[in-house]
């Protein structure tokens, strides 16, 4: 290996797998905003008619009063919320009665009815707003192409990752313009429960989210979801080894030095510069914190032997375990009931990347979306809170090392900002700018 | 006025960050990590701020001496928040050199600090920015414009934009400034970046006189012309003398 002139500093590469996982979710987030704003105007006419699971139980009218609003609200996603529950214990049934083949043409079905369907039923909208001049044919042709390639790229691992992952985005996209028709109590009560129902079911004992995940770690398996995969971090300075990665790098835990102040324990850590193998009885893994968190040099594990990458540096911060969301929206006049979607939480892929469910996209989407039909201060004040949200969750995930759920804490971080911007901040900047005042 | 009035509007007050951002920060990304967390924070102390203010809001007087108040406090606790801010920065500064020497790399080099005060002060800039000007140009998109009584020479969205760009511009070097100030130990330094901050936020009061923003405006630049040429001459010595050593 030969040596740089001038040494790089870690400036260089140090937060790479955080900025490789805001900045999708920060393009999902924009484009749902974009498309909230650029279809405003005919959705206030829509928005009664439209009848989900979510609005099964009570369908908001803006003459009613504030109690009746909030008892409806609470209704709806009490419902939901149930309904959420039900369908994640019978994929669970599923998952352990090992029908994944089952699971897997589900998820492509439902791939195609949100690319096909609600894609074109937005594109519908879009194309009536700016008359743009397309005909019949060509639209059915095009929009048919679109959800195949769709659906194979989210089917088969074989295809280039932008594909893939520019698919996944687009899916999330879609469902979460559609959740933001909702009325808007019921949204935002929907929120805190979905919220609230993540953490009860990734930590308690007997939820549904635990139980998946550890019957797919002691069966060493994947879930069969729909999840954003980030590519792994690999460092330039090495020279390109094969290495064998491990999928299952959560079984135990050393944790190396991380940035944190976690203290050092492993040994073998000590020469950087050597690929040497040690034999090591216990599979084990390194963890970063989740702030400095890369290029710290990961002890990879195949089986028995512990393979030391000096040099090439896969980082493989995040730990924990990816959780299953279903979703029920309306395509047209039938409901069709989504499922196998959002796999949320955090999780290791297995080639050490970072995984974030797509539930997580779709919910962060829905609240910025939601605070895009107030205002712009609202969605700006609400994305800073999602991603300060998003950097907690992986911090903790750094220390506690243990399943932790992405979404409780940006949402209620997000409604909370929503809040306090709608009623205190807004009169506060729009009094001091109007008279000129800035500081 | 129109989608391109509106994107000109925002691209004014947002086009030199815009810039710096895509050349310097968006290359490494512990920088744009630095940058959200210092918008964060800048927006924190303004929903405090507001908070703390909204029981008196709207000012109905037409004296200026409330709207002093306002902003010498809203100034006082950002500036009580930055010196919060260098401390966590003491902690993690402290934190990455022990990784880089874990890492058998070098420790963070002069540049290296002096671009995470840049990212932090560019935060604040772009908080500021994006809270004060971009936030309410919503209505210029569409199809018509807003004057203000005070000035109405130029449009409401120009003025707000003009006067965010000098803010961006102060908030981003001062942030160098007193980030070397506490590094240094320099006395000068320290007080200079409090100082310029109130200063700049009372020349504001004059734009409540009617006409006022003809004076105020300018003044604004000029101090932020000052921060800009303060910065880069502390910049420039600390690059010699570091050269110098070597």
């Amino acid at each position: 290996m030969d040596r740089n002139p001038k040494p790089t500093s870690i400036l260089e590469s140090l937060g790479e797998e955080i900025i490789r996982i805001v900045a999708p979710v920060s393009i999902c987030m924009l484009l749902v905003v974009l498309l909230v704003t650029v279809l405003d105007a005919n959705s206030s006419s829509d928005s009664s008619s439209l009848t989900t699971i979510a609005t099964i139980a009570y369908n908001e009218d803006t003459s009613d009063s504030i109690w009746d609003k909030l008892k409806g609200a609470l209704l709806n996603s009490l419902v939901f919320v149930a309904v959420v529950t039900v369908v994640t214990f019978v994929l669970v049934l599923l998952f352990y009665l090992r029908c994944t083949r089952f699971l897997k043409l589900y998820m492509g079905f439902s791939a195609f009815v949100v690319l096909g369907f609600m894609g074109g039923e937005i594109a519908l909208f879009l194309i009536r707003d700016f008359s743009f001049p397309i005909d019949c044919i060509t639209f059915l042709l095009v929009l048919f192409n679109f959800t195949v390639v769709g659906v194979m790229a989210v089917f088969m691992s074989k295809m280039a990752i932008l594909v893939t992952q520019g698919y996944l985005v687009v899916i999330a996209i879609l469902v979460a313009y559609w959740f933001t028709l909702l009325p808007e109590w019921t949204t935002w009560v929907l929120l805190v429960a979905m919220a609230l129902y993540d953490l009860a079911a990734v930590l308690l004992p007997g939820g549904p989210l635990r139980l998946l995940v550890e019957l797919a770690m002691s069966r060493d398996e994947d879930i069969p979801a729909l999840v954003y995969e980030a590519r792994p971090v690999t460092n330039h300075d090495s020279s390109p080894r094969p290495v064998m990665v491990e999928r299952r790098v959560w079984k135990e835990r050393m944790s190396l030095a991380s940035g944190m102040g976690v203290s050092s324990t492993s040994g073998s850590n000590s020469d950087f510069n050597t690929n040497s193998v040690f034999d090591s009885n216990s599979m084990s893994a390194t963890l970063s914190s989740a702030t400095n968190g890369q290029n710290e040099t990961r002890l990879v594990i195949t089986g028995d032997h512990l393979l030391s990458e000096g040099a090439s540096q896969l980082s493989a911060p995040l730990i924990s375990r990816p959780l299953q969301r279903t979703n029920s929206t309306r395509v047209g006049q039938e409901e069709v009931s989504t499922e196998n979607f959002h796999l949320e939480g955090i999780g290791l892929g297995s080639s050490g990347a970072i995984k974030l469910g797509l539930g997580d996209f779709i919910f962060y989407s829905v609240l910025v979306g939601r605070a895009a039909m107030y205002d712009f201060m609202t969605v700006y004040a609400c994305y800073l809170a999602i991603i300060a949200g998003l950097g907690i969750t992986l911090m903790l995930l750094a220390f506690h090392q243990k399943a932790l759920p992405a979404l409780p804490v940006s949402v209620l971080l997000g409604v909370l900002f929503y809040f306090l911007t709608r009623f205190l901040l807004e009169v506060f900047v729009v009094q001091c700018s109007l008279h000129l005042l800035m500081f | 006025m129109t989608v391109a009035a509106g994107l000109g509007y925002a691209l004014a007050a947002l086009g030199p960050s815009l810039s710096l951002f895509v050349a310097v920060i968006s290359k490494k990304p512990f920088l744009i990590l630095t940058v959200l967390s210092s918008t964060l924070l800048w927006l924190v102390s303004l929903i405090a701020l507001s908070g703390l203010w909204r029981a008196f809001l709207p000012l109905k007087s037409t004296a200026w001496w409330p709207y002093g108040l306002l902003i010498i406090t809203s100034v006082g606790f950002q500036e009580g928040l930055r010196i919060l801010f260098w401390k966590v920065y003491k902690r993690l500064e402290d934190i990455l050199d022990a990784f880089a020497d874990r890492m058998s790399k070098p420790r963070l080099f002069l540049t290296d600090k002096m671009q995470i005060a840049l990212a932090g002060g560019l935060g604040h800039g772009l908080a500021h920015a994006v809270f004060f000007c971009l936030s309410l140009l919503t209505p210029a998109f569409g199809p018509a414009t807003f004057y203000v009584d005070k000035c109405p020479q130029i449009p409401f969205f120009l003025i707000s934009a003009i006067i965010s760009l000098g803010f961006v511009t102060i908030h981003t070097y001062s942030m160098v400034i007193a980030f070397n100030g506490y590094a240094e130990g320099k006395r000068i330094d320290q007080i200079f970046v409090p100082v310029i901050h109130l200063v700049a936020g009372m020349v504001t009061l004059i734009n409540l006189a009617s006409g006022g923003c003809i004076i105020g405006i300018p003044l604004l630049y000029f101090l932020a012309v000052l921060t800009l040429l303060y910065c880069g001459k502390l910049v420039w010595r600390r690059l010699t003398e570091s050269r110098s050593r070597q």
